[in-house]
């Protein structure tokens, strides 16, 4: 008789596959809320005969299909409203519509049964092209950026953007196009090409790189894998005119054609502070097989474990390894090396600024390990609690980890002891600030141990910022 | 570092003698040097043996892009890294060591003059023949200067640095020559500096100085160095006191064998490309 | 050598037969060789034969118009005016060397403090050629000029990222400084570079130097250490008294120093004029603005309906216009 709008309650905005609420979370907050009908409706059997889409322009029909088809399943109104509500966020998280809007209605018509149920999405698809404009200022340098959108591009949920960088000092751009599989929208594939350039104090070198990469992401039962290859024309030049010979010796041209796999597993429950779960990253690359100057085989393994203890404080332990193979002989170019140090690593020391040096330019190491043991702990007295105060956490943490050079030639055990021998480790308290979804800022008050020659220490107070911290 | 503070450097650097490890580094030799770098660098070793002061060859693909200034040759002595001839030339004479002391004013211009006169033509001559006459660079420069990369890249850095050239060419006014005409300045130069030298044994009568070392570099590169044509080596050849020169300076100073590839003497044959 | 040569050169200024080293090159080689050539002196390039100053008319059928000074002085030279003709060959290796020594050492200098030194540039050079040049060509030309320049210098140097300022400054001045010291060596007390008789050396030297000499430069580093080489200066006003009596006029260059000052001084009051008058216009455009988009009203109460020390309702304050 009446409608029902299912209308949406989640406080934080959706969007495509960057989501990071899980759906069940939004489960819990709708239940509650309809506790009260619960006995009345979940009696009544219902039978959905037509869910309808409406406001379609280019998107094409095929494509919406699969995140639908589960509405025809349900049983009773609350099941429906419970599949409805996944369905939307499946149709969000294409990333090509603006807003959905369920409406479930009892049917009608020549073949309407008694319990019959229509449920239509009512959705508002993107504008074809949307553009941004930003300056950016940063460390002696202004920048215009230019960004270019085109959603849905064919009508399957591709997108193409193109992003242009016009700095005082550097120029840089990036068009990517990216196309999930219909249906099985894990299931991706983006086409990268691109212009990066980057400044190294630390190493006093300065990077350019023009590439082009492909991209395969597919899940397969609880992981997620990607297959990447990628292409890039490196160069390498010095940074200032006293930069030390070995960093000079790796100015030039580079060519690398490099394959990639990597496979994750995360079952936390927020990428910035989980209070459970874990995350293990396995990432190997092969470069030199199809093509190019560098060749190598490379490993690295991130691990993170969580979990909750008394009075909402959260105990995170994390582990970083890696290790690269030159191959054929020739030696490692400095642009592939490990680095480690500073406030997203080892807390305590100056970026990127432990291990192999030559006149005070860090060079990387083909070797290392890092640790973490963190304690995460609301702020003290618990100030503007279920606001902006949430936003912060205290922790105390305790970092330790190495960068060297392996000699090959020798068997594991060697490369153990090297590995394990002048361990720099660190340990100390400090702020930590949320930024949305993916990075966090870190304020923090360290104390450097182990320090070996060579190596720049950020003793006292340190402030860090990033999307991956150790 | 800015210029004070690099002068400051390199006046105490100044005080330290010359060390036993210097090193000279340039583009490897066999398959990827080119003329105007191989005279550049045989003029530098050559000074430096008429100094006496001993230094390693040594050759990188990448030398090129090492290089402060992005010309070779460069010298790596101590913790300093000085490239190209006239601030070697300097650079030596802080360390104490200088071929140019005994002559008076006007001798002193006369020979920054003339080493400007080798820089300003026969230089750019070899630079022009090498990337703007459309076969060398077909046949030889191209080939040679991106042998040590790998496909796509090296096409795309030879193209670059032929663009490089042919615009530096049109800046200062010789894209509009013709090889023709610029071997004939080739040879108006080689006249030049055959009739300064005219019989004695070195441009300054006994005593060699840097000027003899950057024309023997140039000359002796030419005349060894195998081209589409032998127009050049032949134009060079007809001078026969330059001819003599080089000969003299050969066998003086690098009769001991390495001196790059450039050792085997012209008497027979080529060597170089 | 019976037809006539014609020879277009950028006009002259501040006692100099002309404003660029190329022409003053080829005007005074003409001078010592005593060459018939009849002047052109213009300040449009387009009008000249070949697109560029100088250019040498001839009218061989085969060479057509010349353009490069050392192209127009070979040219010269098969006419048999051969200013070089006493040199013997050792003075004519000479002359080469000295000329490589000059376009290596002094002309990037030369080129940076007329055309790329911001402050030379914009006070003197640009402002010297966008009075003389003729509409609208004043508008394009000496800033297409400006970016060749900077452009030469970056391909000359190697240095694709050169900017102009004290290091490279620093760095030219010191070559252009040793090159004006060799010379003051070579020429010592002679009257010229090779004796009695003025050459081609001669020519090219006076074309690089005497710019620097005559021409006023707000940035005058180059100009001092000439001055401060007394051989030099006297050779080349001795060149110009010789060779060019009818562009030393003395008037004329107080002329022109009076009025760039005079018309600096005028400058002053109608700046402030400027000023104001543009503050003025601005303030006007946005009132305008405002009232006619209605963010500020101006309300005229009915004198009836006002009864008693009533305030009129007038939002907006102001009242002019303009």
């Amino acid at each position: 008789m009446g409608t029902v709008h299912a209308r949406s309650m989640d406080p934080l905005p959706m969007h495509g596959r960057d989501m990071a609420v899980h759906p069940d979370d939004m489960i819990e907050v709708q239940e509650t809320e309809q506790e009260t009908k619960q006995e009345i409706l979940e009696n009544k059997d219902v039978v959905v005969q037509h869910v309808n889409i409406e406001g379609l322009g280019r998107t094409k029909e095929d494509l919406l299909g699969y995140e639908i088809s589960e509405v025809f399943d349900a049983k009773n109104l609350i099941d429906v409203m419970k599949k409805s509500h996944i369905a939307r966020q499946k149709l969000l998280r294409l990333g090509i519509f603006k807003e959905v809007e369920v409406v479930i209605d009892t049917s009608d018509g020549a073949d309407a049964l008694p319990n019959g149920l229509d449920v239509t999405f009512e959705v508002t698809e993107m504008k074809r092209l949307t553009g941004s404009y930003n300056t950016m200022v940063g460390n002696n340098e202004g920048s215009m950026v230019l960004g270019v959108k085109l959603p849905n591009v064919f009508g399957r949920a591709e997108k193409l953007t193109f992003q242009f960088s016009y700095g005082t000092k550097e120029t840089s751009y990036g068009l990517s196009f990216f196309k999930p599989q219909p249906g099985n929208f894990e299931r991706n594939v983006t086409l990268n090409l691109y212009k990066v350039t980057g400044q190294f104090p630390w190493s006093s070198l300065k990077e350019t790189d023009r590439g082009i990469s492909t991209e395969f992401n597919f899940p397969l039962l609880r992981t997620n894998h990607t297959l990447k290859w990628e292409g890039v024309w490196r160069e390498l030049g010095c940074l200032a005119r006293s930069a030390s010979f070995a960093v000079r010796e790796e100015s030039g041209h580079t060519l690398k054609s490099a394959l990639s796999h990597t496979m994750s597993i995360d079952t936390r429950n927020s990428a910035i502070f989980p209070k459970k779960g874990a995350l293990l990253r396995i990432n190997q690359e092969l470069a030199g097989y199809t093509g190019g100057d560098a060749s190598f085989l490379k490993e690295d393994f991130e691990l993170q474990v969580n979990r909750r203890l008394v009075w909402d404080s959260v105990l995170s332990a994390s582990l970083w390894g890696g290790c690269l193979f030159p191959i054929g002989g020739r030696p490692s170019s400095i642009a592939d090396r490990f680095y480690l140090g500073g406030p997203t690593s080892v807390r305590g020391f100056g970026m990127y600024s432990i291990g192999p040096q030559s006149e005070g330019d860090y060079l990387g190491g083909e070797a290392y390990w890092a640790g973490g043991l963190h304690l995460y702990t609301p702020l003290p007295f618990r100030p503007g609690r279920g606001g902006f105060g949430d936003l912060f956490r205290t922790h105390f943490f305790l970092n330790a980890g190495n960068l060297c050079n392996l000699n090959y030639g020798e068997g594991p055990k060697a490369h153990l002891q090297k590995l394990v021998e002048c361990i720099r480790w660190s340990y100390g308290a400090g702020i930590v600030l949320r930024l949305g979804n993916i990075a966090r800022l870190e304020l923090n008050y360290c104390i450097p141990m182990g320090v070996q020659s060579g190596d720049r220490i950020c003793d006292g107070v340190q402030f860090g910022a990033g999307i991956r911290f150790l | 570092m800015s210029l004070a503070a690099e002068a400051f450097v390199s006046q105490i650097s100044a005080a330290d003698p010359w060390p036993e490890n210097a090193t000279l580094y340039q583009p490897l030799g066999e398959d990827q040097i080119l003329l105007s770098d191989c005279a550049s660098s045989l003029a530098v070793q050559a000074y430096l043996r008429m100094c006496n002061l001993p230094v390693q060859v040594c050759c990188r693909p990448n030398a090129e892009y090492m290089s402060p200034s992005g010309k070779v040759p460069f010298v790596h002595v101590g913790n300093q890294v000085v490239s190209e001839l006239g601030p070697i030339v300097q650079f030596t004479k802080a360390k104490g060591h200088s071929l140019s002391d005994g002559l008076d004013d006007i001798q002193r211009a006369e020979m920054k003059a003339y080493m400007e006169l080798v820089n300003n033509m026969l230089l750019t001559a070899e630079l022009y023949i090498q990337w703007c006459d459309y076969n060398t660079a077909a046949e030889i420069s191209r080939p040679r200067y991106s042998s040590p990369y790998s496909w796509p890249l090296n096409h795309i850095l030879a193209y670059q640095k032929q663009w490089e050239v042919r615009r530096k060419m049109t800046a200062i006014g010789w894209a509009g020559k013709s090889l023709e005409q610029v071997y004939e300045d080739v040879s108006q130069c080689c006249q030049a500096l055959s009739q300064r030298l005219g019989t004695q044994p070195y441009f300054f009568n006994k005593q060699p100085t840097e000027l003899d070392a950057l024309v023997f570099g140039h000359l002796f590169t030419l005349l060894t160095t195998r081209l589409t044509s032998d127009e050049l080596r032949e134009k060079v050849k007809s001078y026969s006191n330059l001819l003599a020169f080089c000969r003299r300076i050969e066998q003086s100073y690098f009769e001991d064998s390495q001196a790059g590839s450039s050792s085997r003497g012209f008497s027979k044959g080529p060597s170089l490309f | 050598m019976a037809a006539p040569l014609e020879l277009y050169c950028w006009k002259g200024a501040w006692g100099l037969p002309s404003v660029d080293t190329d022409s003053l090159i080829v005007l005074a080689y003409a001078k010592f060789a005593g060459a018939p050539v009849k002047v052109h002196k213009i300040t449009n390039p387009w009008r000249s034969p070949t697109g560029v100053l100088p250019s040498l008319k001839t009218t061989e059928k085969n060479t057509g118009s010349l353009s490069k000074p050392s192209n127009i002085i070979i040219h010269l030279r098969k006419q048999k005016y051969n200013a070089d003709y006493d040199l013997s060959a050792k003075e004519g290796a000479d002359t080469l060397a000295f000329v490589s020594l000059l376009e290596e050492k002094l002309l990037p200098a030369l080129i940076y403090t007329l055309w790329v030194d911001s402050k030379n540039y914009v006070d003197v050079t640009r402002r010297w050629y966008a009075e003389n040049i003729p509409f609208p060509l004043n508008f394009l030309l000496p800033n297409r000029i400006h970016t060749q320049q900077l452009d030469r210098l970056r391909l000359v140097r190697g240095d694709p990222t050169l900017e102009p300022g004290e290091q490279l400054e620093k760095e030219l001045y010191y070559d252009a400084l040793e090159c004006m010291t060799l010379l003051s060596q070579r020429l010592g007390s002679q009257k010229f570079f090779f004796g009695d008789s003025p050459s081609s050396l001669d020519a090219y030297v006076f074309g690089h130097l005497s710019p620097l000499l005559k021409i006023k430069l707000p940035n005058g580093k180059l100009q001092q250490h000439l001055n401060s080489l007394d051989n030099l200066r006297q050779y080349c006003s001795n060149i110009l008294v010789l060779y060019f009596p009818s562009e030393d006029r003395e008037p004329t260059s107080h002329n022109v120093s009076v009025h760039s000052e005079s018309s600096d001084f005028d400058n002053e009051p109608h700046k402030r004029r400027n000023q104001i008058l543009s503050v003025l216009f601005a303030l006007g455009s946005m009132l305008g603005y405002a009232i006619l988009t209605g963010i500020v009203s101006i309300q005229r109460v009915p004198q009836a309906a006002i009864a008693g020390p009533q305030h009129t309702e007038s939002r907006g304050e102001e009242d002019e216009d303009e």
